[in-house]
């Protein structure tokens, strides 16, 4: 999966717009949206705010979570706890990607929070890839990891399917005793 | 050591992988059919003297025979290879291409490819009731109807879905439907702009 | 990776597994080879005798050496006996694999065929060895972005190095996305090799 699919099924996540303008209430496949008065706020999905806002439509309220303390304190919790802790959102990388691309403005200390994602990011990051090792120099057949994102899980996933195939291959040969005797 | 020439165009071949096709190399085909002629023909003359008596012509036959499956595969290995390249070079030059590249195909491969052309594209017509989806479109997903663009190269006339014509000359920009002018992009000759912002 | 099961039609297109199965070891004629003696470049016999030793490709050796037939027997390569195996085991990430085989871990798959003596060590030592190098291909893999990366991958046995690739790969495609260049339609990779390929010939003849 390319990161721009995994972004585009995070464009579907739901947030907060205050709109600047009326319309009334809109049918999509996806749910009806609206109505939009000046003023009042909504919830639209994630790609319609930022088309929104690219157009100076509505201000934007971000996630209770894209807050520096709050990521601050996630981020001290992820470094202490040894698993992956549970994140605020499944999509927290691209959702902040986006609304930091689009609507800084909206977004309090929005350079605090960019470095504070980052942080979280590479801090599971490095996790993700301890776990892989110690999974593969086990003798182990599955392993659970939970409380990852897609992204995360996408980023590492042709490494990590290659090298288990490889190791799937070079184990099978030590059990293959069927194989062995077939000839 | 037998199959050589057969190994030559699996080496040849795996070569290329990431690279240009390179020509269709059908020197190197007729000596391994030659080569499988001749093992063939010398099992053959040992299995009827076998069946007449003879003995201890196993291991000759047996090694021969070995042999001739060695080639059939590696000959079969670069065909198909081969056509995989140039499937796909279908999605990523388009329907039409480039008249160095088409030279380095053999007559059946052109074959192939024509009908490949041909599969997809009724395929596409039939998805759907309204005409059709070009599939090799967005191929990521989308972010905008309208792109801005500028000519890499002269392009000449283009007409548009609205019937506007353009003249796509070299350095000029231009503001078009995404779905008109992807192919163009991909293929190089126009550059997509992404304003930052 | 079907390429170290040791099935050949799993994979019967694959070049890499023909080039695999391409790697030579040592046999030894058991029976008389009739009309064939041309195959050993030492001799004038037109038989190939019991005795003489020669080097075969896998492909040929497994069909003349199992359970069934003994036509020719068979010794394990230098890269996988006991002394070999040892290195291995001291410290596998200074071997330089790319050189004792390029496929390295596909054809010592394939040894197991044999059933030799010591096949299970090699099985074992095959797995021990992959283990331990793993984390070097991990992290070279995901640390090198835009950078020569030839020197990480020289002493990478093939099917390592398409594991460092796949990582590459991983890491490029979420780097691209996080610079937005993902946004940016290209043109294709191949059109773009073809211009190259095309502008170096045009500067070549002029």
């Amino acid at each position: 999966m390319d990161p721009s699919e995994v972004e585009f099924l995070a464009e579907k996540e739901s947030i907060s717009i205050v709109p600047n303008f009326t319309l009334d209430q809109i049918y999509l496949i996806s749910g009806d949206l609206g109505p939009f008065s000046p003023g009042l706020p909504t919830t639209v999905p994630l790609w319609m705010a930022c088309s929104l806002k690219q157009r100076q439509k509505c201000r934007i309220v971000p996630p209770d979570w894209m807050d520096v303390e709050k990521l601050s304190e996630k981020k001290q919790e992820e470094l202490e706890s040894k698993f992956f802790t549970q994140m605020p959102s499944n999509h927290y990388l691209e959702v902040s990607q986006l609304l930091l691309q689009c609507a800084t403005d909206d977004i309090p200390k929005a350079d605090e929070v960019k470095t504070l994602i980052k942080d979280i990011w590479d801090l599971r990051m490095a996790k993700l890839r301890s776990s892989v090792e110690v999974f593969v120099k086990s003798d182990a057949t599955h392993a659970k990891l939970n409380h990852l994102t897609l992204m995360e899980i996408n980023t590492v996933r042709p490494f990590l399917t290659a090298a288990l195939d490889h190791m799937h291959a070079l184990r099978s040969n030590l059990t293959s005793g069927s194989r062995l005797s077939q000839d | 050591m037998l199959a050589e020439k057969a190994l030559e165009l699996v080496r040849e071949q795996h070569r290329c992988t990431d690279g240009a096709l390179a020509p269709f190399n059908e020197d190197g085909i007729r000596q391994v059919l030659e080569e499988m002629r001749a093992l063939f023909e010398q099992n053959q003359r040992d299995t009827t003297a076998t069946v007449s008596g003879e003995v201890g012509l196993f291991s000759s036959i047996q090694l021969r025979h070995t042999a001739l499956e060695r080639n059939k595969r590696c000959v079969l290995a670069y065909l198909n290879n081969r056509l995989e390249h140039i499937k796909r070079m279908r999605w990523e030059f388009g329907s039409v291409l480039p008249a160095d590249l088409r030279y380095n195909l053999c007559e059946q491969e052109v074959q192939w490819f024509n009908s490949y052309n041909r599969m997809l594209a009724n395929y596409m017509r039939a998805i759907g009731d309204t005409g059709g989806v070009d599939l090799t479109q967005d191929m990521k997903p989308p972010k905008s109807l309208y792109v801005e663009v500028r000519c890499v190269a002269d392009h000449g006339e283009f007409e548009t879905q609205d019937g506007d014509l353009i003249v796509l000359k070299k350095n000029s920009q231009h503001f078009l439907l995404r779905s008109e002018c992807e192919h163009l992009i991909r293929q190089g000759v126009l550059e997509h702009i992404v304003h930052r912002m | 990776m079907s390429q170290t099961t040791g099935h050949a039609s799993d994979n019967y297109f694959s070049l890499d597994d023909i080039l695999t199965t391409q790697e030579k070891l040592p046999c030894k004629v058991e029976m008389p080879i009739y009309r064939l003696g041309y195959l050993d470049q030492s001799s004038d016999d037109s038989t190939l005798q019991p005795g003489t030793k020669l080097e075969m490709p896998f492909w040929l050796a497994r069909s003349l050496c199992s359970r069934r037939r003994h036509i020719v027997s068979v010794e394990m390569p230098r890269a996988y006996r006991e002394s070999y195996r040892q290195i291995f085991k001291a410290d596998p990430n200074v071997v330089d694999l790319h050189k004792l085989g390029p496929y390295f871990y596909g054809f010592g798959s394939y040894l197991l065929n044999f059933q030799h003596s010591e096949a299970a060590d090699i099985g074992n030592s095959l797995v021990k060895t992959f283990q331990g190098r793993f984390r070097k291909i991990m992290d070279s893999s995901q640390n090198a972005l835009n950078q020569d990366t030839s020197k990480l991958t020289e002493k990478l046995d093939e099917s390592e190095k398409k594991i460092f690739v796949a990582g590459q790969l991983g890491l490029h495609d979420f780097q691209r996305w996080e610079t937005r260049q993902t946004e940016k339609l290209m043109t294709s990779a191949m059109v773009q090799k073809h211009r190259k390929r095309k502008r170096a010939v045009l500067e070549e003849t002029s």
